[in-house]
Protein backbone atom coordinates (compact mmCIF):
# COMPACT_ATOMS: atom_id res chain seq x y z
CA UNK A 1 0.00 0.00 0.00
CA UNK A 2 2.63 2.24 1.46
CA UNK A 3 3.88 2.32 -2.57
CA UNK A 4 0.93 3.77 -4.38
CA UNK A 5 -0.10 6.39 -1.55
CA UNK A 6 1.38 9.64 -1.72
CA UNK A 7 1.92 11.50 1.36
CA UNK A 8 0.23 14.60 -0.69
CA UNK A 9 -2.69 12.51 -1.42
CA UNK A 10 -3.43 11.79 2.53
CA UNK A 11 -3.28 15.83 3.19
CA UNK A 12 -5.40 16.26 0.34
CA UNK A 13 -8.06 14.21 1.60
CA UNK A 14 -7.71 15.80 5.13
CA UNK A 15 -7.95 18.88 3.36
CA UNK A 16 -10.95 18.44 1.75
CA UNK A 17 -12.67 17.30 3.96
CA UNK A 18 -12.17 19.73 6.50
CA UNK A 19 -13.08 22.23 3.66
CA UNK A 20 -16.44 20.27 3.27
CA UNK A 21 -17.86 21.33 6.83
CA UNK A 22 -17.14 25.48 5.43
CA UNK A 23 -21.18 25.56 4.80
CA UNK A 24 -21.94 24.10 8.06
CA UNK A 25 -19.62 26.87 9.22
CA UNK A 26 -20.91 29.66 7.81
CA UNK A 27 -24.79 28.38 8.40
CA UNK A 28 -23.68 28.12 12.36
CA UNK A 29 -22.16 31.88 12.30
CA UNK A 30 -24.54 33.73 10.12
CA UNK A 31 -27.89 31.52 9.70
CA UNK A 32 -28.90 31.27 13.46
CA UNK A 33 -32.03 33.81 13.33
CA UNK A 34 -33.54 31.26 10.65
CA UNK A 35 -32.29 27.94 11.62
CA UNK A 36 -32.27 27.51 15.41
CA UNK A 37 -35.31 28.40 16.66
CA UNK A 38 -35.86 31.55 18.40
CA UNK A 39 -36.43 32.27 22.03
CA UNK A 40 -38.15 35.10 23.59
CA UNK A 41 -38.85 36.03 26.83
CA UNK A 42 -42.53 36.49 28.54
CA UNK A 43 -42.55 38.76 31.22
CA UNK A 44 -45.79 38.36 33.23
CA UNK A 45 -47.53 40.36 35.98
CA UNK A 46 -50.48 38.88 37.96
CA UNK A 47 -51.50 36.88 35.01
CA UNK A 48 -51.23 38.98 32.47
CA UNK A 49 -48.40 39.65 29.77
CA UNK A 50 -46.21 43.07 31.18
CA UNK A 51 -43.94 42.40 28.04
CA UNK A 52 -42.53 39.95 25.44
CA UNK A 53 -38.52 40.57 24.72
CA UNK A 54 -36.54 38.54 21.52
CA UNK A 55 -33.79 36.46 23.03
CA UNK A 56 -32.43 35.09 20.17
CA UNK A 57 -29.62 37.08 18.51
CA UNK A 58 -29.54 39.49 21.27
CA UNK A 59 -26.33 41.00 22.40
CA UNK A 60 -25.29 42.97 25.68
CA UNK A 61 -27.73 43.71 28.73
CA UNK A 62 -30.64 45.18 28.89
CA UNK A 63 -33.09 45.75 32.31
CA UNK A 64 -36.22 45.82 32.85
CA UNK A 65 -37.18 47.57 35.96
CA UNK A 66 -41.07 45.97 36.98
CA UNK A 67 -42.48 48.16 39.56
CA UNK A 68 -46.21 47.38 40.83
CA UNK A 69 -48.25 48.11 43.86
CA UNK A 70 -47.30 44.51 44.97
CA UNK A 71 -43.43 45.52 44.62
CA UNK A 72 -40.34 45.73 42.65
CA UNK A 73 -38.63 43.44 40.58
CA UNK A 74 -35.46 44.19 38.05
CA UNK A 75 -35.42 42.11 34.91
CA UNK A 76 -32.05 41.58 33.41
CA UNK A 77 -31.64 40.19 29.47
CA UNK A 78 -27.94 39.18 29.03
CA UNK A 79 -27.22 37.98 25.87
CA UNK A 80 -29.75 35.25 25.11
CA UNK A 81 -30.81 34.57 28.57
CA UNK A 82 -33.04 36.02 31.29
CA UNK A 83 -33.14 36.70 35.15
CA UNK A 84 -34.07 38.52 37.82
CA UNK A 85 -31.44 40.74 39.89
CA UNK A 86 -32.60 42.38 42.04
CA UNK A 87 -36.30 42.47 44.55
CA UNK A 88 -37.82 43.72 47.27
CA UNK A 89 -39.29 40.75 47.67
CA UNK A 90 -38.59 38.98 51.31
CA UNK A 91 -37.33 35.62 50.20
CA UNK A 92 -35.23 36.53 47.31
CA UNK A 93 -35.88 32.97 45.36
CA UNK A 94 -35.93 34.77 42.01
CA UNK A 95 -32.71 36.20 42.57
CA UNK A 96 -31.39 33.01 43.19
CA UNK A 97 -32.90 31.36 39.90
CA UNK A 98 -29.85 32.35 38.22
CA UNK A 99 -30.48 33.26 34.66
CA UNK A 100 -32.41 31.10 32.01
CA UNK A 101 -32.30 30.69 28.33
CA UNK A 102 -33.95 27.32 27.12
CA UNK A 103 -37.42 27.17 26.04
CA UNK A 104 -39.65 26.03 28.99
CA UNK A 105 -37.50 27.62 31.79
CA UNK A 106 -39.49 30.14 34.08
CA UNK A 107 -38.12 32.78 36.85
CA UNK A 108 -41.11 33.48 39.24
CA UNK A 109 -41.27 35.95 41.98
CA UNK A 110 -44.21 34.54 44.12
CA UNK A 111 -44.60 37.50 46.31
CA UNK A 112 -44.79 40.11 43.28
CA UNK A 113 -46.78 37.37 40.80
CA UNK A 114 -44.03 38.08 38.61
CA UNK A 115 -43.06 35.20 35.85
CA UNK A 116 -40.73 35.23 33.75
CA UNK A 117 -40.86 32.55 30.64
CA UNK A 118 -38.81 31.86 27.99
CA UNK A 119 -40.44 30.64 25.16
CA UNK A 120 -39.90 29.36 21.69
CA UNK A 121 -41.51 30.31 18.18
CA UNK A 122 -41.12 28.82 14.93
CA UNK A 123 -40.04 25.60 15.81
CA UNK A 124 -41.84 22.58 15.83
CA UNK A 125 -39.39 20.55 18.01
CA UNK A 126 -41.18 20.11 21.49
CA UNK A 127 -39.79 22.56 24.68
CA UNK A 128 -40.51 19.79 26.79
CA UNK A 129 -39.59 15.87 26.23
CA UNK A 130 -42.08 13.26 27.96
CA UNK A 131 -40.44 11.23 29.82
CA UNK A 132 -42.37 7.62 29.49
CA UNK B 1 -7.13 3.38 -40.40
CA UNK B 2 -5.66 5.54 -37.73
CA UNK B 3 -8.90 7.62 -36.57
CA UNK B 4 -10.43 4.02 -36.58
CA UNK B 5 -8.54 3.17 -33.77
CA UNK B 6 -9.05 6.05 -32.40
CA UNK B 7 -13.21 5.74 -32.35
CA UNK B 8 -12.98 2.29 -31.33
CA UNK B 9 -10.57 3.25 -27.94
CA UNK B 10 -13.26 5.35 -27.42
CA UNK B 11 -16.03 3.63 -28.08
CA UNK B 12 -14.61 0.76 -26.06
CA UNK B 13 -13.97 3.26 -22.62
CA UNK B 14 -17.94 4.55 -23.14
CA UNK B 15 -19.52 1.35 -23.47
CA UNK B 16 -17.70 -0.02 -20.41
CA UNK B 17 -18.30 3.04 -18.09
CA UNK B 18 -22.21 2.82 -19.44
CA UNK B 19 -22.46 -0.38 -18.81
CA UNK B 20 -20.90 0.45 -15.25
CA UNK B 21 -23.79 2.86 -15.09
CA UNK B 22 -26.59 0.55 -15.78
CA UNK B 23 -25.04 -2.44 -13.58
CA UNK B 24 -24.64 -0.10 -10.60
CA UNK B 25 -27.80 1.07 -10.89
CA UNK B 26 -29.13 -2.44 -10.46
CA UNK B 27 -26.55 -3.09 -7.27
CA UNK B 28 -28.28 -2.37 -3.79
CA UNK B 29 -26.51 0.27 -2.24
CA UNK B 30 -26.18 0.53 0.90
CA UNK B 31 -28.28 3.54 2.40
CA UNK B 32 -25.80 6.02 3.18
CA UNK B 33 -27.33 9.24 2.48
CA UNK B 34 -29.63 10.20 -0.79
CA UNK B 35 -27.16 11.05 -3.73
CA UNK B 36 -24.39 8.99 -2.28
CA UNK B 37 -23.55 6.04 -4.62
CA UNK B 38 -20.18 3.78 -5.53
CA UNK B 39 -19.94 5.79 -8.45
CA UNK B 40 -18.74 2.91 -10.77
CA UNK B 41 -18.85 4.42 -13.82
CA UNK B 42 -16.37 7.25 -12.35
CA UNK B 43 -13.38 4.09 -12.49
CA UNK B 44 -13.48 4.56 -16.10
CA UNK B 45 -12.85 8.19 -16.67
CA UNK B 46 -9.87 7.38 -13.71
CA UNK B 47 -8.40 5.37 -16.02
CA UNK B 48 -8.78 7.39 -19.07
CA UNK B 49 -7.66 9.86 -17.48
CA UNK B 50 -4.15 8.34 -17.23
CA UNK B 51 -4.41 6.04 -20.14
CA UNK B 52 -5.77 8.69 -23.04
CA UNK B 53 -2.93 11.33 -23.54
CA UNK B 54 -5.34 13.70 -24.69
CA UNK B 55 -7.70 15.22 -21.97
CA UNK B 56 -10.12 16.01 -24.79
CA UNK B 57 -10.88 12.69 -25.08
CA UNK B 58 -11.68 11.64 -21.73
CA UNK B 59 -14.68 14.92 -21.51
CA UNK B 60 -15.66 13.62 -24.57
CA UNK B 61 -16.14 10.46 -22.98
CA UNK B 62 -17.68 11.75 -20.08
CA UNK B 63 -19.74 13.77 -21.72
CA UNK B 64 -20.83 10.96 -24.00
CA UNK B 65 -21.68 8.40 -21.45
CA UNK B 66 -24.01 10.97 -19.39
CA UNK B 67 -26.13 12.12 -22.28
CA UNK B 68 -26.19 7.97 -23.09
CA UNK B 69 -27.15 7.44 -19.29
CA UNK B 70 -29.52 10.00 -19.38
CA UNK B 71 -31.19 8.28 -22.32
CA UNK B 72 -31.47 4.84 -20.95
CA UNK B 73 -33.08 5.97 -17.40
CA UNK B 74 -33.11 8.97 -15.36
CA UNK B 75 -34.46 11.99 -16.53
CA UNK B 76 -33.70 15.94 -17.15
CA UNK B 77 -32.98 16.37 -13.42
CA UNK B 78 -30.56 13.49 -13.27
CA UNK B 79 -28.88 14.75 -16.50
CA UNK B 80 -28.64 18.29 -14.52
CA UNK B 81 -26.90 16.67 -11.38
CA UNK B 82 -24.49 14.23 -13.41
CA UNK B 83 -22.93 17.43 -15.54
CA UNK B 84 -22.60 19.61 -12.41
CA UNK B 85 -20.98 16.68 -10.68
CA UNK B 86 -18.81 15.04 -14.01
CA UNK B 87 -17.68 19.32 -14.82
CA UNK B 88 -16.42 19.67 -10.73
CA UNK B 89 -15.25 16.33 -10.66
CA UNK B 90 -12.99 16.37 -13.81
CA UNK B 91 -11.92 19.56 -13.64
CA UNK B 92 -10.66 18.82 -10.31
CA UNK B 93 -8.70 15.76 -11.15
CA UNK B 94 -7.05 17.11 -13.92
CA UNK B 95 -6.06 19.69 -12.33
CA UNK B 96 -4.54 17.63 -9.60
CA UNK B 97 -3.11 15.12 -11.43
CA UNK B 98 -1.21 17.68 -14.11
CA UNK B 99 0.00 18.87 -10.87
CA UNK B 100 1.88 15.44 -10.12
CA UNK B 101 2.09 15.45 -6.96
CA UNK B 102 -1.17 12.85 -6.20
CA UNK B 103 -1.06 9.32 -6.84
CA UNK B 104 -4.69 7.75 -8.66
CA UNK B 105 -6.09 7.32 -5.31
CA UNK B 106 -5.53 11.10 -4.15
CA UNK B 107 -6.67 12.47 -7.71
CA UNK B 108 -9.63 9.75 -7.85
CA UNK B 109 -10.67 10.75 -4.35
CA UNK B 110 -11.02 14.72 -5.09
CA UNK B 111 -13.20 13.87 -7.97
CA UNK B 112 -15.71 12.35 -5.46
CA UNK B 113 -16.01 15.03 -3.03
CA UNK B 114 -15.58 17.24 -6.08
CA UNK B 115 -18.63 15.54 -8.10
CA UNK B 116 -20.77 15.36 -4.85
CA UNK B 117 -20.04 19.58 -4.23
CA UNK B 118 -20.87 19.96 -7.82
CA UNK B 119 -24.29 17.76 -7.40
CA UNK B 120 -24.86 20.03 -3.96
CA UNK B 121 -24.63 23.00 -5.72
CA UNK B 122 -27.07 22.41 -8.35
CA UNK B 123 -29.36 20.76 -5.71
CA UNK B 124 -29.74 23.92 -3.61
CA UNK B 125 -30.29 25.78 -6.84
CA UNK B 126 -32.97 23.38 -8.32
CA UNK B 127 -34.60 23.32 -4.78
CA UNK B 128 -33.95 27.05 -4.02
CA UNK B 129 -32.27 26.24 -0.69
CA UNK B 130 -29.12 26.83 0.50
CA UNK B 131 -29.24 24.55 3.31
CA UNK B 132 -28.69 21.45 1.36
CA UNK B 133 -25.12 22.81 1.54
CA UNK B 134 -25.09 21.28 5.25
CA UNK B 135 -25.39 17.95 3.63
CA UNK B 136 -21.67 17.97 2.15
CA UNK B 137 -19.86 17.02 5.09
CA UNK B 138 -21.66 13.37 5.10
CA UNK B 139 -21.80 12.92 1.10
CA UNK B 140 -17.62 14.29 1.22
CA UNK B 141 -17.11 11.15 3.47
CA UNK B 142 -18.91 8.85 1.42
CA UNK B 143 -16.97 10.36 -1.80
CA UNK B 144 -14.25 9.51 0.08
CA UNK B 145 -14.74 6.54 0.52
CA UNK B 146 -15.84 5.19 -3.01
CA UNK B 147 -13.13 7.86 -4.28
CA UNK B 148 -10.10 5.74 -2.30
CA UNK B 149 -11.64 2.34 -3.70
CA UNK B 150 -12.14 3.65 -7.17
CA UNK B 151 -8.55 4.38 -6.85
CA UNK B 152 -7.13 1.42 -5.84
CA UNK B 153 -9.27 -0.40 -8.64
CA UNK B 154 -7.63 2.19 -11.23
CA UNK B 155 -4.50 1.65 -10.29
CA UNK B 156 -4.86 -2.22 -10.57
CA UNK B 157 -6.69 -2.07 -13.88
CA UNK B 158 -3.96 0.00 -15.32
CA UNK B 159 -1.13 -1.81 -14.57
CA UNK B 160 -2.64 -4.96 -16.54
CA UNK B 161 -3.58 -2.46 -19.21
CA UNK B 162 -0.10 -1.16 -19.54
CA UNK B 163 0.96 -4.63 -20.37
CA UNK B 164 -1.04 -5.07 -23.74
CA UNK B 165 0.43 -4.19 -27.04
CA UNK B 166 -2.86 -1.78 -27.29
CA UNK B 167 -2.24 0.05 -24.80
CA UNK B 168 1.60 1.66 -26.54
CA UNK B 169 -0.50 1.93 -29.77
CA UNK B 170 -3.10 3.88 -28.41
CA UNK B 171 -0.12 6.29 -26.80
CA UNK B 172 1.55 6.05 -30.25
CA UNK B 173 -1.89 6.72 -31.94
CA UNK B 174 -2.59 9.47 -29.82
CA UNK B 175 0.44 10.86 -30.55
CA UNK B 176 0.37 10.48 -34.14
CA UNK B 177 -3.10 12.20 -34.06
CA UNK B 178 -1.37 15.25 -32.32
Amino acid sequence: MKHIIKKGDIVLIITLLVLSFIPEGIFYLTGNDASVSRTYAVIQVDGKVYKEVPLSGHHGTDVIPIQTEEGYNLVVIQDESVGITEADCPDKICISEGFVSKPGATVVCLPHKVLVEVKSAGDDEPDVIPAH
Amino acid sequence: MKKTFHIIILGLFIAQSLVLYVVEGMLPVPFIAPGAKLGLANLITVIALYALPRKRDVCLILLVRIILATAFGGGINAFLYSVAGAAFSLGAMMVLQKTGKFSIIGVSTAGGIFHNLGQVIVASLVVENIKIMLYLPILAVAGTGTGILIGITAIFTLRHLKRLPIYRRMQEENQAIN
